[in-house]
């Protein structure tokens, strides 16, 4: 929905640069993603320390965008579309935030991995980048253009990304007992098969945000009960 | 309950039925809320213009409901409907049907004195009697009503500024004493027409938390054009434009989530 213009620029203009803000944020967070599993794949320690060194501009943007959002809060005090989208947006910045964490946490694990002959496991980790980085830019799309059917297919999505996690996690385990002399090389891909997971639970979060901000409807939790 | 047309001043206060706590989701009655007024296509005029159109509403008991809307939207003009007040208005006519406790207001046999006194009314501009001192203020309403009994009209006079919390402090807050005065004839109903529009933040605060306190035992309508107001203090929200009802829900509702566009572009300050 397209928000006639406010009678207050100035608020106009601050919810503006909120949002600016958030999606700069989203930005990064992804490129800092990608840009770890290209050291992992590529095998490059200077693309590992570039998504290393992203993680400092997206902790800047969190501390601004949760500044911006208590002073919209009390200089104009929002209801109804302009709360959600002020709540969603500190909501946000904390989950791109810890995207952002998972990314720097692959780059250092694939630093690591980088010091010894490569794995062909490697390959078990790919399809959980592929599924926990669709995931990722469809939440942040479905907030940015407000779609609510997007943001709530995503939610499902999830299972998917476990459930590739646990047969990675198998088979990791069968290797580390076939092959001990490799053991820190097979921990550190589990490692990152498990950072990518917690990948796919953030972009979660944001889809359920994107949902609350663009319907002022909770679908959080709502999976619990119909699958126990 | 008490007959429009019977009551004495000496009633005491009719036997009230639980707070709402159940929210109603449209004017119309549809679910188990006890409601005081219930508004069927109530329409206004002021001469040729029309002031109200076709407004259908449910007023709960024991719950504080706000009207909201822009300057001329006519919901003052609504909430002086709810106590017969707009007939002191000359060229006023109304159609359509107000219910108060299930009796019509504008029947022939109704006596509209009855009704204000049933239905208090504070206004914007506090307006005490300023020859008055504050305890002639209180119980004018009592003494026009034919009150002569000392004795009462002294226990009534205390119990009334107790409850607009001015006993322990009689200072010159006017208007929690017009407050005072609305309450010394024992109403059902209070209506107030912006209360704290001329009042400063603390003032305000003391009327707000008198209004959260005095629901338990009166049903509260307001005016208001401080949207935060209506958000701190009323349970339903009514949002008025050009004289009709647009929205009308749960307070919480209407400010999160409402559902009707020139309400959102009301409230969120992106009207016209």
């Amino acid at each position: 929905m397209i928000a006639h213009r406010h009678i207050l620029g100035t608020f106009d203009e601050a919810l503006g640069s909120l949002r600016n803000n958030v999606l700069m944020m989203a930005g990064l967070a992804e490129r800092s993603l990608e840009r770890a599993m290209k050291g992992l794949t590529e095998r490059d320690d200077d693309i590992c320390a570039n998504a290393i060194a992203d993680d400092e501009e997206i902790d800047q943007l969190e501390i601004q965008i949760d500044k911006d959002g208590v002073d919209i809060l009390l200089r104009f005090q929002p209801v109804a579309s302009d709360l959600r989208r002020v709540v969603s947006a500190m909501k946000l910045s904390s989950n791109l935030e810890r995207i952002a964490d998972q990314a720097t946490n692959i780059a250092r694990r694939a630093r690591k991995l980088n010091q010894h002959p490569p794995l062909p496991e490697v390959e078990l980790i790919l399809p959980m980048n592929a599924q926990a980085m669709a995931m990722f830019k469809d939440s942040v799309d479905a907030y940015v253009r407000e779609d609510v059917e997007l943001g709530r297919a995503i939610v499902p999505r999830d299972a998917k990304l476990d459930d590739l996690n646990r047969v990675a996690s198998r088979r990791l385990i069968e290797r580390m007992a076939q092959d001990p002399e490799q053991l820190r090389g097979y921990l550190n891909l589990m490692f990152i098969g498990r950072h990518l997971e917690r990948v796919g639970d953030h972009a979660t979060n944001i889809a359920e945000d994107a949902v609350y901000a663009a319907a002022a409807e909770d679908i959080r939790h709502q999976g619990v009960a119909a699958s126990t | 309950m008490v007959n429009l047309v019977m009551a004495t001043p000496e009633r005491t206060v009719i036997e009230r039925a639980e707070r709402a706590t159940e929210p109603i989701s449209t004017s119309t009655s549809e679910s188990a809320v006890p409601l005081t007024f219930q508004v069927k296509n109530l329409s206004v005029w002021y001469g040729e213009k029309r002031a109200i159109d076709d407004v259908t509403l449910d007023i709960a008991s024991n719950a504080v409901t706000a009207i909201i809307g822009p300057s001329g939207c006519g919901k003052s003009t609504f909430l002086r409907c709810l106590n017969r007040m707009h007939e002191l208005v000359p060229k006023t006519r109304v159609e359509g049907t107000v219910l108060l406790q299930g009796e019509d207001l504008y029947s022939s046999t109704v006596d509209p004195a009855i009704v204000r006194r049933r239905v208090g009314m504070v206004f914007q501009k506090s307006n005490p009697f300023p020859t008055m001192s504050i305890g002639e203020n209180v119980i004018i309403g009592l003494r026009l009503n034919g009150v002569r009994n000392q004795k009462f009209l002294n226990e009534r006079l205390e119990k009334s500024l107790r409850m607009a919390a001015l006993w322990d402090e009689v200072k010159d807050d006017q208007q929690r004493l017009c407050i005072a005065r609305a309450l010394a004839v024992e109403p059902e109903v209070l209506l107030m027409d912006e209360p704290c529009s001329a009042l400063d933040p603390i003032a305000t605060a003391k009327i707000e938390e008198l209004i959260h306190e005095l629901k338990a035992e009166y049903t509260i309508v307001t005016v208001t054009h401080n949207m935060q107001q209506a958000g701190r203090v009323s349970d339903y929200t009514a949002f008025f434009y050009l004289g009709r009802l647009i929205e009308f829900g749960p307070t919480t509702k209407i400010f999160t989530n409402p559902s009707q566009r020139q309400t959102e572009d009301y409230i969120t300050g992106r009207f016209g």
